[in-house]
C-alpha cells in the first residue's frame, strides 16, 4: 500500500476534532431539529436503481441520504465449498465497505455481523427449494456509509435479488429506528446513531405485512417498541412501493 | 456524491447474428452455443470480417464516461476517492509529501472474485497504477508539502471495481486521474500542540492557515493508457472480459499528454510482438489519448457547470 | 559515445554470466543463475495432478512462487510472480500434459540490479533441467536509458536507481533449424525478434523504447549463444558420466 516501501509512516485526518454538541434531548427539548431538518417520524428520501453491474445475475443500487451501497448478485451457481447435498439451494451473504465510506479511513471493517445479518434478513423470503444443490450469492459494498447502512442493504439485496430473477415470496424492506432520550426518530443518520440510547430495526416482506428480522439493542419500554415497530412498519409499507415503482420501471424500460 | 450516471450507458450487447460465413447458424440459441462451445472459432469468425461481437471495429474502444472520480469504460466501472492525511516526512525528502495507492475488487465486481480472498489481478493492477503515476510525475510531491520537515499531506488513493469487463487498468488510471483532477485540499492551520487541524473547524480561522495557495494539485503529463488484445496479426483495442479470456496475448501501452512513453507492458502471451505491433500500438494509444483527453475535459467543465 | 559505469563496463557489455544446472536433489529440475552481483535459483516440481484450484482438461498449469532474500511478499513480488507465470507459459508446450501443474519456485539470492530478468532466465534453464516440453527458450534482459538518452544494459542496482528509465524485455531465444530460412521468419522478421514480455519502468520517448529493443536484441543474441554453449556443455558432461 505505501508508495515508498519500507515505510509506513504515521498519518493522522486533520478534522480530529469531532463537533463537540451540547448534550441532546433534555426532557423539554422537544424542539431540537435533526442534522438533515427531517421530521422525527419522516424518512429519507429513497433511490433505487437496478442493474447497477453487468456482470453480476442482478444488482441493485440504493441511496438513502449519503448512504450509498451497492450489491450484486451471483446464481444460483455450483457450490463453492464441498458440502453435502442438499434439496434447498443454499444463500451466501457478505457485506464489505469500501475504505471511504466511513470519515475515519478503513473503519468501516468491523461490522462482521452485517453478513450474518443480511443473510438471516433474507432467508425467510427466498424460495430456496427452488434452486437445490446451489448457492445463491449475495455480495454488498457499502460505497458510504451515512447511517441505517444494514437496513439499506438488506432492501436493496431484496431488490438484486428480484433483478436475478431469484423467487421470492415478497420483496423485504428494512427500515430502523434509534430512541434518542424520549424521542424516536427512524431512518436515523450516522450521527444520531452515534449518539443513540437504543436501536431497534424491523425487515419485512410489506405485502405479506411478515416479519423476517427483528433487532433491538439498548434501553426500551414497552410503549416505545410498540410505537417503533408499528413506525417501521408503517416505513417498511411505503419503503416496498418505492421499491416495487422502481422493479417496474426497469421492466418496462426492457421491455421499450 | 451522486451515483446517477452509473446507468447512463448501460450497454447494449447486440446479439447479432454471425457475418455471411456461417448462415447455417439461424438462431440466436444456436449463435450464443457456438459462442460458449468455441469462443476462438467464434471470434476469428468476426474477426475475418474485421468486426467485433459487440458491433466494434478492431481498433475502437467501448463508450466512455466520466463523472467526478466515477469512470465507466464499456460497462467496467471504478470508482476512485482520495482521503488526505498529514504524516511526519522522511528525512530523505522533508519537503515532500507522499501517495498511498490501492486497488480494491470487491466480490460485488465479478463472479470470479470471492470474499475473504483478494482477487489475484487485484496487487498485480495495484502495483502497476502505482508505478504508473508515481513515475509519470503526473504529480509534484513538493506541492503536497506543509511545513517543511515538520509536516505533509499524505494521500492515501483507493481504487474500487465496481462493474469489472475488461480493460481493468485503463478505467482504474481514468478513474485515478479524474479524482485527483477534483481534489480540492482543505484550508489547514497549524494548532498549540503542533498538529494540523482543520481551520474552519477548530476555530483558527484568525490564524494564518498553512497552505493557502496550495488548495488544488496542478497535474502535469496525465498518463492515458489503451490496452489491446494481440491475436494472429489483428489488434483488438479495450478488450472486454471475454476477449481478455480467449485470446491471452495483452499488451498496455500508457503514454502522457505530451506522448512520452510511460510505460509498455505486455507479461507473456502466446503471440510475440514484432516492432510493427508494438508501433501499432502506440498509434492507437496516441490515437485514444486524444479522445480520453476530451472526455476528461468535458467531464470536468460539466461539473463546474453543476 | 563513451559513457563511465562504475565497474568499468562497456554501455552493451553484460556482466561475467555463469550458470549451473541440477544442483538441488528433490526438485525435478533447478537452476542457479548469477549476472555478476544478481544470483538467482530456480526450482521445478513438476508436472504433477493438477491441484483443484488450476485445474484445466485441456492446458498444463504453471504456478510461480516468489520467494524474497528476506522478509514477506508484497506487490512488486506479487507482479515478478504474474508475469514470470505469463512467460513461462507462453514458452512451454502446455497441451502436452493437460490438468497438470507445474511449480517454478524461485529464490532470490542476492539482487545487485536486473532481478526479474535473470530470475526468468534462471526459471527458463530449470524447466529444461527438468524436461519440460518447450517451444523455445527465453532470454531475459534488462536496459536502462539514462537522462542525457544513452542506454546501457545489464545494470547494476545502483545504476538501476540513477537512470530515468528501465526495460525488462524477454526475446526468444535465435533458432537453429534444418528447415530453410524463410519458414522462421514472420513478415519477415526472424523469429526471434518477438517480444515475449516487456516490461518498463519510467519515461521515455517512443524512439528510445526502439532503441531499447534494439540494444536489447543484439544482447539477447550473446545470451542465447551463452545458453546453448552451457547446456550442450552440460549434457556431454552428464553423459560421459553416465
Amino acid at each position: 500500500m505505501a508508495a515508498k516501501p519500507g515505510s509506513a509512516p504515521v498519518t493522522y485526518s486533520p478534522n480530529l476534532g469531532q463537533k463537540t454538541r451540547p448534550p441532546i434531548f433534555k426532557d423539554n427539548d422537544l424542539d431540537w431539529v435533526r442534522p438533515d431538518g427531517r421530521g422525527f417520524h419522516q424518512c429519507r428520501p429513497a433511490f433505487f436503481r437496478t442493474g447497477a453491474v453487468n456482470s453480476a445475475s442482478g444488482s441493485a443500487y440504493a441511496e438513502l441520504g449519503s448512504t450509498k451501497v451497492i450489491v450484486s448478485v451471483f446464481g444460483p451457481r455450483e457450490s463453492k465449498k464441498a458440502m453435502m447435498y442438499s434439496d434447498t439451494g443454499r444463500l451466501n451473504c457478505n457485506v464489505s465497505y469500501t475504505t471511504f465510506a466511513t470519515p475515519v479511513r478503513g473503519q468501516g471493517s468491523d461490522h462482521k455481523e452485517f453478513s450474518s445479518m443480511l443473510l438471516k434478513a433474507l432467508e425467510g423470503a427466498i424460495m430456496l427449494e427452488t434452486f437445490p444443490k446451489t448457492t445463491v450469492d449475495v455480495f454488498a459494498l457499502v460505497l458510504e456509509s451515512g447511517g441505517s447502512d444494514l437496513p439499506v442493504v438488506i432492501s436493496c439485496a431484496s431488490l438484486a435479488l428480484a433483478d436475478a430473477g431469484i423467487m421470492m415470496y415478497d420483496l423485504v424492506a428494512a427500515v430502523s429506528v434509534s430512541c434518542l432520550g424520549k424521542n424516536l426518530v427512524i431512518d436515523p443518520v450516522l450521527e444520531e446513531e452515534s449518539y443513540q440510547d437504543g436501536s431497534l430495526m424491523l425487515t419485512c416482506m410489506p405485502s405479506r405485512y411478515e416479519v423476517t428480522q427483528l433487532t433491538f439493542t439498548g434501553e426500551w419500554s414497552t410503549p416505545d417498541i410498540n410505537e417503533a415497530m408499528q413506525l417501521c412498519l408503517d416505513a417498511c409499507s411505503k419503503l416496498g412501493k418505492v421499491m416495487r415503482t422502481c422493479l417496474k420501471e426497469a421492466a418496462s424500460a426492457s421491455q421499450e | 456524491m451522486c451515483f446517477f450516471p452509473l446507468f447512463r450507458s448501460k450497454e447494449n450487447r447486440l446479439t447479432m447474428g454471425l457475418p455471411n460465413a456461417s448462415g447455417d447458424l439461424s438462431t440466436e440459441v444456436e449463435v450464443d452455443a457456438f459462442r460458449r462451445l468455441f469462443p476462438l472459432r467464434f471470434y476469428e469468425k468476426h474477426l475475418l470480417e474485421s468486426i467485433r461481437p459487440d458491433a466494434r471495429p478492431l481498433g475502437r474502444a467501448r463508450e466512455t464516461t466520466i463523472a467526478l472520480a466515477l469512470a465507466k469504460i464499456g460497462s467496467t466501472t471504478m470508482l476512485a476517492a482520495i482521503k488526505m492525511e498529514v504524516m511526519t516526512p522522511s528525512l530523505e525528502t522533508p519537503d515532500e509529501g507522499c501517495i498511498a495507492i490501492d486497488f480494491h475488487m470487491p466480490p460485488i465486481c465479478s463472479p470470479i472474485v470471492r470474499p475473504g480472498r483478494p482477487a489475484e489481478g487485484a496487487p498485480v493492477v495495484a502495483k502497476q497504477l502505482s508505478d504508473t503515476i508515481l513515475s509519470s510525475g503526473m504529480i509534484n510531491l513538493k506541492e503536497l508539502s506543509l511545513v517543511s520537515g515538520k509536516a505533509a499531506w499524505m494521500a492515501y488513493l483507493d481504487i474500487y471495481c465496481l462493474d469489472a469487463d475488461g480493460a481493468l487498468f485503463d478505467t482504474a488510471l481514468l478513474s485515478a486521474v479524474a479524482a485527483f483532477s477534483h481534489l480540492e485540499i482543505p484550508v489547514v492551520s497549524l494548532n498549540d500542540d503542533g498538529k494540523i487541524v482543520l481551520s474552519e473547524e477548530q476555530g483558527l480561522s484568525d490564524r494564518e492557515p498553512v497552505n493557502k495557495e496550495k488548495r488544488k494539485i496542478n497535474l502535469s503529463s496525465v498518463p492515458f493508457s489503451l490496452t489491446c488484445v494481440l491475436h494472429k496479426n489483428y489488434i483488438l483495442a479495450d478488450p472486454t472480459a471475454e476477449e481478455e479470456s480467449i485470446m491471452d496475448t495483452i499488451v498496455t501501452v500508457v503514454l502522457d499528454s505530451s506522448s512520452q512513453l510511460v510505460s509498455l507492458h505486455k507479461p507473456g502471451g502466446t503471440v510475440l510482438a514484432y516492432t510493427s505491433a508494438i508501433q501499432d500500438c502506440i498509434a492507437l494509444t496516441r490515437q485514444r489519448v486524444k479522445e480520453l483527453q476530451k472526455i476528461l475535459e468535458e467531464g470536468i467543465s460539466g461539473m463546474e457547470v453543476d | 559515445m563513451e559513457v563511465d559505469r562504475e565497474d568499468g563496463r562497456s554501455q552493451n557489455q553484460l556482466r561475467p554470466l555463469a550458470c549451473s544446472r541440477n544442483i538441488l536433489h528433490r526438485a525435478h529440475g533447478s537452476a542457479s543463475w548469477s549476472q555478476g552481483d544478481t544470483k538467482v535459483l530456480a526450482a521445478v516440481y513438476g508436472p504433477k495432478a493438477g491441484t483443484k484450484k488450476n485445474e484445466n482438461p485441456e492446458k498444463a498449469c504453471i504456478e510461480v512462487i516468489w520467494k524474497p532474500k528476506t522478509g514477506q511478499i508484497g506487490k512488486p513480488e506479487k507482479e515478478y510472480e504474474m508475469i514470470l507465470k505469463r512467460t513461462l507459459e507462453s514458452i512451454c508446450i502446455l497441451t502436452v500434459n493437460p490438468n497438470t501443474t507445474t511449480s517454478i519456485i524461485v529464490q532470490v539470492v542476492n539482487d545487485d540490479g536486473a532481478l526479474l530478468p535473470s530470475a526468468i532466465n534462471a526459471a527458463c534453464m530449470a524447466l529444461v533441467d527438468a524436461g519440460i516440453p518447450m517451444k523455445h527458450l527465453a532470454v531475459a534482459i534488462c536496459c536502462c536509458v539514462a537522462k542525457s538518452g544513452y542506454v546501457i544494459l545489464d545494470p547494476t542496482k545502483l545504476e538501476e536507481q540513477k537512470m530515468k528509465a528501465f526495460a525488462y524485455l524477454v526475446f526468444p531465444n535465435s533458432v537453429r533449424s534444418v528447415l530453410p530460412e524463410g519458414s522462421l521468419r514472420v513478415e519477415g522478421e526472424p523469429i526471434e525478434n518477438g517480444i515475449i514480455t516487456s516490461v518498463t519502468h519510467g519515461i521515455m520517448s517512443v524512439d528510445d523504447y526502439f532503441y531499447c529493443l534494439e540494444r536489447g536484441r543484439a544482447a539477447s543474441v550473446k545470451l542465447s549463444d551463452f545458453l546453448r554453449r552451457n547446456l550442450q556443455q552440460q549434457s556431454t558432461d552428464s553423459s560421459k558420466a553416465g
